[in-house]
């Protein structure tokens, strides 16, 4: 491993047990992170990309294997610890945009913040000018039923880097938007990286994948089959 | 996750689902309702109770008694309640004042009427407490012999006086019948249809010699005599008359172990009726006599016994103190201030009795936030998987629906103290409009003291938290993956 190296994981499988069968979601992972890097995962639903995602945001745990955190293991953390982590160290992005239907989109992006310690105030003005700058000024008071595909995802796109994590886990950004929407997305995540934020990608689109990230990792049944070097996004 | 951030996000929860919300507040309302209203009549009584010793001043008064000679064992124990036990009582520390019951029967006139009653000598200092100074007209007497009286409002009713007002400064006649021994002396002279001569003449001077006539002439005659001394002593009394002035009128009270009587004279005033002679009352001439006190108590007041002796003492004192004081001197004492603890245990009891009753509602009420709350874990399971992935830690998930479920308990709580109080008052109305009708005194049967608000609100509030703690349980065991799942 590298000093630059930000985020690995060391042979991870996560097995599920569905009556007597076990079914392999990972089998032996191993990938390692570069501080900065963009990064994507692409490859056919069910080959275990959104179960790695989880791995590496900590809201799984793994049956065997290590993901490191910048030299901590996240099996040595606390509930509580891999807690802290996500509230102040990663964003997350879901394909069905996963916000909150009864608040507004400033008070979701807002919620972002309620946990890693910013006063109500800072929240409030942080949330309105992430929102800002994502052209969404004249929408922080719509709920999410009154906003279109898009504008959901980059109101969950606002939440997920309000807070100034390390590292964006996007599961599927894309993959609930149209064209268009897909593209303004896709741009945002190029910036964002250009800006410094580590990216990790997930995505069954190889060819925005491609795009995008500068290296690319396919995987299959629960393992990477291919790592591709491409010319997407900024170098680390 | 602050406090204000969690209080916030529950009554954004709860409001979004308002008729839920309402249904399962109304549960703990009427728990609460029913709760405040049973423990508040409770509370009424007890606070009324309280007022009154209070305001009589009972919490520091405390009653002697001679220790009946059937309750001890040990007759050398047995003390009369003298002069001597009452300056041994007055030296206990802390006593403020000893003062006797001590009364005679009297005949009241005020202008024409006249009432048979008894008069009962109170020191100024007795007349001057608490328990005797709360005056509807008036004041007390100025001094221990002025020819003054404080009479009761029942007895100027009996005049025909029905405001206090107009009986203060006005004349009361009061008549003592008393049996003196000059009259009975005089009846053993007296000619009763035969001389002394006569009666000496019957008796056989000869016949003196023998031993059985000399007996039978001793008794005859001795009895003869004592029937005509208490002839004379009990049925020619004399009648001493006394003109004194009201000084003020107070209300009555009765019953209870504080004995009061419809006349209250100063001490120096009632011994001017006692000294002229013994009481015309046979009963209490038998009851001097059994206690030994026959002569002294017209020639000595000292060497007089009384049946009950009021003790005031200062309020820093227990009355516990005083009354093992008043014991250890071979007295058996009452305090109010214990009978209050004992009234006050009762009440205890009967309040945790309702309070029972109150927590069985409250139970089933708190079913109906366990139910909801469950429901709302279904419905919000994927925003648990946003939050967490946001970084909210179990702890975070479970104090929001442990809030959540105190915001139900805190609003059905404060609904339930409100209209608990209404139901209070629209009782209290009707009970006092009925006792108006029965002429008694419209008191309020019910009371809201701050520790009844306080307790519901901590019952309340506590018992919907703790029916949130298996939801909030199972909310913060909430599997992110799972809840983020597409379906």
């Amino acid at each position: 491993m590298t000093s630059d190296i930000y985020l690995s994981t060391t042979n991870l499988c996560r097995y599920y047990h569905r009556g007597s069968q076990t079914v392999k979601a990972l089998d032996g992972v191993s990938v390692a992170v570069g501080r900065g890097e963009f990064l994507s995962i692409v490859g056919s639903s069910g080959s275990g990309k959104t179960t790695l995602l989880n791995l590496l945001a900590g809201l799984d745990s793994p049956t065997s294997g290590i993901v490191d955190l910048a030299g901590v293991p996240l099996s040595a953390m606390s509930r509580r610890q891999l807690a802290a982590y996500r509230a102040h160290k990663i964003g997350m992005i879901f394909q069905s945009f996963n916000l909150i239907s009864h608040y507004s989109a400033l008070q979701n992006v807002e919620m972002a913040l309620c946990f890693n310690g910013t006063s109500p105030k800072e929240r409030k003005r942080l949330a309105a000018e992430i929102l800002e700058r994502l052209g969404l000024a004249d929408r922080t008071t719509h709920k999410p039923s009154d906003l279109s595909g898009g504008e959901q995802q980059r109101v969950a796109v606002a939440r997920a880097i309000v807070k100034r994590p390390e590292i964006l886990f996007a599961d599927e950004p894309t993959g609930n938007l149209d064209f268009e929407n897909a593209q303004q997305i896709a741009s945002l995540l190029t910036a964002l990286n250009r800006d410094g934020l580590t990216v990790v990608l997930v995505t069954h689109n190889l060819e925005m994948a491609q795009q995008l990230t500068q290296r690319t990792l396919r995987m299959q049944y629960g393992r990477f089959v291919e790592s591709q070097k491409t010319t997407g996004g900024r170098r680390p | 996750m602050t406090l204000r951030d969690l209080i916030v996000i529950s009554f954004g929860n709860l409001w979004r689902m308002k008729l839920r919300t309402f249904l399962t507040t109304s549960g703990v309302l009427i728990a609460i309702a029913a709760f405040v209203s049973m423990i508040s009549f409770g509370a009424g009584n007890q606070r009324r109770l309280e007022e009154e010793f209070n305001k009589l001043g009972l919490f520091t008064t405390m009653q002697v008694y001679p220790k009946s000679s059937r309750n001890t064992a040990d007759t050398a124990s047995y003390r009369k309640l003298d002069k001597a036990a009452l300056v041994e009582l007055a030296a206990i520390p802390g006593v403020n004042l000893v003062y006797p019951y001590d009364a005679i029967n009297v005949i009241a006139r005020l202008g024409d009427s006249t009432a048979p009653t008894k008069a009962q000598a109170l020191p100024t200092a007795a007349v001057r407490t608490k328990l005797f100074s709360n005056l509807l007209a008036g004041s007390p007497f100025d001094s221990n012999s002025s020819r003054q009286a404080i009479v009761s409002n029942d007895l100027i009713k009996k005049f025909g006086i029905h405001t206090p007002d107009s009986a203060v400064g006005r004349s009361l006649i009061l008549a003592v019948r008393v049996s003196v021994i000059d009259s009975g002396f005089a009846h053993i002279l007296a000619d009763q249809g035969e001389t002394i001569w006569d009666r000496l003449k019957r008796i056989r001077v000869d016949s003196l010699l023998k031993t059985n006539y000399r007996s039978h002439v001793l008794r005859t005659e001795g009895n003869a005599t004592l029937r005509r001394f208490l002839n004379g002593f009990l049925n020619a009394p004399a009648i001493i008359t006394d003109t004194l002035t009201i000084r003020g009128v107070r209300e009555d009270r009765r019953g209870g172990m504080i004995r009061t009587d419809a006349i209250i004279i100063p001490p120096e005033t009632a011994q001017r009726f006692t000294s002229a002679g013994f009481s015309g009352n046979p009963a209490d001439i038998f009851a001097s006599m059994s206690a030994g006190t026959l002569f002294a108590q017209s020639d000595d007041p000292g060497g007089k016994s009384y049946s009950q002796v009021t003790i005031d003492f200062d309020p820093k004192v227990l009355a516990k103190t005083i009354r093992d004081s008043v014991e250890a001197a071979g007295f058996r004492a009452f305090s109010f201030a214990e009978q209050f603890e004992q009234i006050q245990k009762i009440f205890l009891y009967f309040d945790m009795a309702l309070g029972v009753i109150g927590l069985i509602a409250l139970f089933t009420a708190s079913l109906g936030i366990v139910n909801t709350m469950v429901m709302s874990i279904t419905e919000r399971r994927r925003e648990i998987g946003v939050l967490k992935s946001l970084g909210a830690d179990e702890s975070d998930i479970r104090w929001l629906f442990l809030v959540e479920s105190g915001v139900i308990g805190f609003l059905g709580t404060v609904g339930g103290i409100f209209i608990g109080w209404s139901i209070t008052r629209i009782v209290s109305a009707i009970a006092q409009s009925y006792m108006k009708g029965q002429g008694l005194p419209a008191i309020d049967l019910f009371a809201l003291p701050l520790w009844l608000i306080l307790i519901a609100l901590s019952m309340g509030v506590g018992v919907a938290i703790i029916a949130g703690f298996y939801p909030a349980a199972r909310a913060a065991r909430v599997d992110p993956v799972e809840a983020l799942r597409n379906d």
